[in-house]
């Protein structure tokens, strides 16, 4: 299954992909913003995104909307250093289907993971 | 019965609103936690969770906090509005524990215990207990308290900094607690 983390945090990015390999998901790929985001979801497909929902540009909920006008099937999981409700309502009406908090950890990526993979 | 007399603090939880996304830490009621780190990520993430969602029956739990950080820092970064939060602190004020209080401490958490079936209370700031207290009085209060949970269906998170204990401390204060531990890989 492939996985897309967007987030402008090259080190947070770095930090996602290893948690992932951690919990058994290895083809990961990378993005720091709208644009590059678009690219690689459009040339990638991946199944499931993480998409940071402060992005420098467009928004993460504007990419949710994006990336699911590409394909609908998509699973996009807002994330976000804080927990503002309006934020995460906007990214779930969007089209996300679950949220996470920065710094994340096996255990909330895990169940988020076991949730929403086929 | 009342467990405490009307002097004791009583705080009222109201539940939050949900947020409408997954429950995803699987904590057992009746049961205390300890999760060994520092900044406490994990066991704000999962005290948080617990309180904006749902569980696979459908009901919600009310929390409980005490930190060393600001209620207001707290609400800001989780989102939490209707949750009671204590800071402890030696400053005066609503919603302040002073740390060398451990007997209004353990009243204010037993008391949310019997007043709130499956409640959820997170404890962080053992660390300043301990530098305010001696390590054996603040061992005497979180067994206090974790009896009182094993007799409930109430769940305690307890964030340790295992550096700031010596191999014996840490061993007393995991001893009657479980590790929130990962779920199976896929």
């Amino acid at each position: 299954m492939k996985i897309l983390v967007v987030d402008d945090s090259e080190a947070f990015r770095k930090v996602m992909i290893e948690l992932l390999v951690r919990v058994g998901f290895h083809d990961t790929t990378e993005a720091k913003d709208y644009d590059e985001a678009m690219q690689v979801f459009r040339k990638e497909r991946p199944e499931i995104s993480f998409v940071d929902m402060i992005l420098p540009g467009k928004s993460g909920v504007e990419l949710t909307k994006s990336m699911l006008s590409v394909n609908h099937e998509a699973k996009i999981i807002a994330m976000s250093s804080i927990i503002n409700k309006k934020m995460i309502r906007e990214a779930l009406e969007a089209g996300a289907k679950d949220f996470l908090l920065k710094p994340t950890n096996e255990i909330a990526l895990n169940a988020v993971l076991t949730m929403w993979s086929d | 019965m009342a467990l405490f007399s009307r002097k004791a603090r009583a705080p009222r939880a109201d539940g939050e609103k949900g947020l409408g996304i997954t429950r995803k830490y699987d904590l057992a009621p009746g049961h205390s936690y300890v999760v060994e780190e520092s900044p406490p990520d994990i066991s704000f993430d999962a005290f948080v969770n617990i309180v904006s969602t749902v569980d696979s029956g459908g009901k919600k739990s009310v929390g409980l906090a005490v930190s060393r950080l600001h209620s207001d820092l707290i609400r800001q970064k989780y989102g939490l509005e209707t949750t009671p939060i204590y800071w402890l602190a030696t400053r005066a004020g609503q919603d302040v524990i002073s740390p060398t209080n451990l007997g209004i401490l353990t009243h204010t958490l037993m008391q949310f215990v019997e007043d709130n079936a499956g409640g959820i209370i997170l404890l962080d700031g053992i660390e300043y207990l301990v530098s305010n207290n001696d390590f054996n009085k603040v061992l005497r209060t979180i067994d206090q308290v974790n009896d009182h949970i094993s007799q409930s269906q109430a769940i305690m998170i307890i964030p340790v900094d295992p550096r700031a204990f010596d191999q014996k401390e840490l061993a007393l204060l995991e001893r009657n607690m479980e590790k929130i531990a990962s779920r199976p890989k896929k």
